[in-house]
């Protein structure tokens, strides 16, 4: 199947500069660095790693909200990267974007309707009696009601507000959404709805989304695929299942070995990653992960890894197994209880 | 032995145009010394004004309306404000979810690090001080403490500055340490840093420490007891073994549900339908049973109290255990 989306060794760069009058360039930011990944049809590309790893950065050049320093960004196999004003529009009519931050990202001057008819209009679609019907099934797709419509943003919870955020990334019609941490600004059992939320509408709307987090028990729940980053580079991709089953590169398996479960007799297996994220305005030589990495050898200081068989690393068919358990789940006692809570949830309609 | 913190029926108000709401209602709990207790609860349900109450921090139009803190049989609530003062940072410390803003920009790393020790021994030489302030700064493991210094808290990652909040809430050798949401704002590489650090300074140290958090599973991680709390209260309350062997309040059992687990495939993440109420618009009854699936009538009519459940368990619903109510 041929990808919907398909990123080519993007970059983009940062200049910074020294001086008020004469400003020099005194060093560069990398903080996407040569990134190459697809999104098919309907599926969910996760984007993980920490803070600074690029994925923001990834997330807006992909929609071109920022120009990339490098590379190439094709939907349907046409370049976006060269498109004009009017058929970037075009575009971004196909793909849209869900911020973070429910609370920045709503207009407090703008109503619920308001706000949704935005995209409308801005795309000429439909007319105005046509419009108002967008909203009010916008509006029950994502799970408000129609009296919503009439109410600013900040009349709205947290949750409510994601809703609203993703109902206007809906407006257009798009093939494609991303989500830039949709979730992780939201109370835990707020999560949970907007997550199932997003599901339902990928099933229903035959959506592809590129997925941007750094919970990974989010991403295993929600992606088909995930794309591990580390200061602005791919370290590994793969189908979901297969990275937690195996995961391949080091800071890969690092990231997984530092999550606390849910489950206190496993207690104390947790292992902290050693030393500080290197900055991305000198990153280390060769591999970047080098410095942290317990496998390092001579060779990762000199020669940059590439990106082969899913997994950037030079030991990567060398490597012992991982050795991270994820089996156990929830208490026996806590699952039969949750079952019904469930059930009785079911019956009531409501959840 | 009596346990080093005991909160009895701690009621923090505040004063709004809508008259005066609780953010904290009736909450009684107890910490041992050398102990962790966790608190969890997502956001208003009044784990942080419960933490600030506990310091007398409550800023007005907040105020502590009834109940006691009592530390080692001292009654905080009635203590003078310069007697607080004293106790604030030497018997009970108290680190926060910002280390950024938790920190003065202004000031050197070591001029706040040192900064409780000036305050509770006046008359210490420069070297002195600085000799202490670089000892704090290796105790949290920070690497090349004598540079680290005289930097400011700008040249320092999210995880260093956190260190650095351990290590002035550490300066006066606290029995008890507060921890309200440590980690939240960290990566998790570095959230299980400063998690194996706390494990081992407690160790260590032997302090007790309340863990505020919203996440379960730092709470597996770390916590001997935990309090789970909901719009005020405490709802559940249990060793945490067994909170995660034998929930038994409907709100435990939503939180369990609706997080994803690596160690887990489910269809369908369980939502807890609603949202939390507002401290203006309590209901009357649990202040759960709106949005709880085995809600009855009588939950509608009054409080349920915080009642045992088994020996060292208790859950503040009269529904539970829910098997049982519904086979009835």
């Amino acid at each position: 199947m041929t990808a919907l989306l398909e990123a080519e060794g993007i970059a983009k760069h940062y200049p910074v500069r020294q001086g008020l009058i004469r400003a020099k360039t005194i060093g560069t930011v990398r903080a996407v660095d040569g990134v190459s990944f697809s999104v098919r049809k309907g599926e969910t590309l996760a984007l993980v790693g920490e803070s600074g790893c690029g994925k923001s950065t990834t997330a807006r050049l992909v929609l071109r909200l920022i120009e990339p320093s490098a590379g190439h960004v094709r939907f349907e196999g046409v370049d976006i990267t060269t498109l004009d004003r009017a058929a970037l529009r075009a575009f971004r009519r196909r793909a849209q974007i869900v911020f973070q931050d429910p609370y920045a990202s709503l207009n407090p001057r703008l109503t619920v309707a308001e706000t949704l008819r935005e995209p409308l209009e801005v795309h000429g679609i439909g007319d105005g009696r046509s419009r108002k019907a967008r909203v009010e099934e916008l509006l029950s797709l994502v799970g408000l009601a129609p009296y919503h419509a009439a109410r600013y943003g900040h009349e709205f919870s947290g949750g409510q507000r994601q809703r609203i955020g993703i109902a206007r990334a809906l407006a257009a019609g798009p093939d494609l959404v991303v989500c830039d941490e949709p979730v992780s600004a939201l109370d835990v059992s707020i999560q949970a709805q907007v997550v199932n939320l997003l599901r339902d509408l990928q099933r229903r709307l035959g959506l592809a989304y590129l997925f941007i987090a750094h919970d990974l028990a989010v991403v295993k729940h929600v992606a088909d695929r995930v794309a591990v980053m580390y200061l602005g580079r791919i370290v590994e991709v793969a189908e979901k299942n297969e990275l937690f089953r195996n995961p391949r590169h080091p800071y890969t398996r690092a990231l997984l070995a530092a999550i606390p479960h849910p489950d206190p007799t496993r207690r104390g297996r947790i292992v902290p990653l050693g030393g500080d994220l290197p900055s991305p305005l000198n990153p280390p030589s060769g591999c970047r992960f080098r410095t942290r990495c317990p496998f390092a050898q001579e060779i990762c200081a000199k020669e940059d890894p590439p990106l082969e068989d899913g997994v950037a690393c030079h030991f990567r068919d060398e490597l012992p197994p991982a050795g991270l358990d994820f089996s156990g789940g929830l208490a026996p006692n806590a699952a039969r209880r949750l079952a019904l809570f469930a059930e009785a949830g079911r019956r009531q309609g409501t959840l | 032995m009596t346990p080093l913190l005991e909160i009895e029926g701690l009621r923090t108000v505040f004063r709004t145009s809508a008259g005066e709401v609780p953010a904290v209602d009736g909450v009684s709990l107890s910490v041992e010394r050398g102990k962790t207790l966790g608190i969890v609860g997502e956001s208003g349900c009044g784990k942080s004004v419960l933490s600030l109450s506990i310091m007398r921090l409550v800023a007005h139009p907040g105020r502590i309306a009834a109940g006691s803190v009592q530390l080692e049989g001292k009654d905080l609530t009635t203590l003078s404000p310069s007697a607080m003062r004293d106790l604030r940072g030497r018997d009970i410390a108290m680190i926060f979810q910002e280390p950024m803003t938790s920190l003065n920009p202004v000031h050197t790393v070591g001029f706040q690090v040192t900064e409780g020790v000036r305050a509770h021994e006046p008359g210490l030489s420069a070297a002195e001080l600085r000799a202490r302030g670089i000892e704090a700064l290796r105790r949290v493991r920070i690497p090349s403490p004598e540079r680290r210094f005289d930097e400011y808290p700008h040249q320092l990652s999210g995880g260093m500055r956190q260190r650095v909040m351990i290590a002035m809430a550490l300066a006066g050798q606290p029995k008890l340490l507060i921890a309200d949401e440590p980690t939240t704002a960290l990566d998790v590489t570095v959230q299980a840093q400063i998690l194996d650090l706390l494990r081992e300074l407690q160790a260590e140290t032997g302090m007790a420490v309340i863990l505020i958090t919203h996440d379960l599973g730092v709470v597996a991680e770390m916590a001997d007891d935990v309090a789970v709390m909901y719009a005020g209260k405490v709802v559940e309350h249990t060793d945490a073994r067994r909170l995660f062997e034998d929930p038994q309040h409907p709100y435990t059992l939503g939180l369990l549900g609706s997080i994803p687990r690596l160690d887990e495939e489910r269809e369908d993440l369980l939502a807890i339908r609603g949202t939390v109420p507002p401290p203006f618009a309590l209901p009357p009854g649990c202040r759960f049973a709106p949005r709880c699936p085995f809600a009855i009538n009588a939950c509608n009519e009054a409080q349920p109290p915080l009642l045992p459940i088994a020996e060292g368990h208790g859950a503040a619903c009269i529904r539970a255990p829910v098997e049982k109510a519904l086979a009835a």
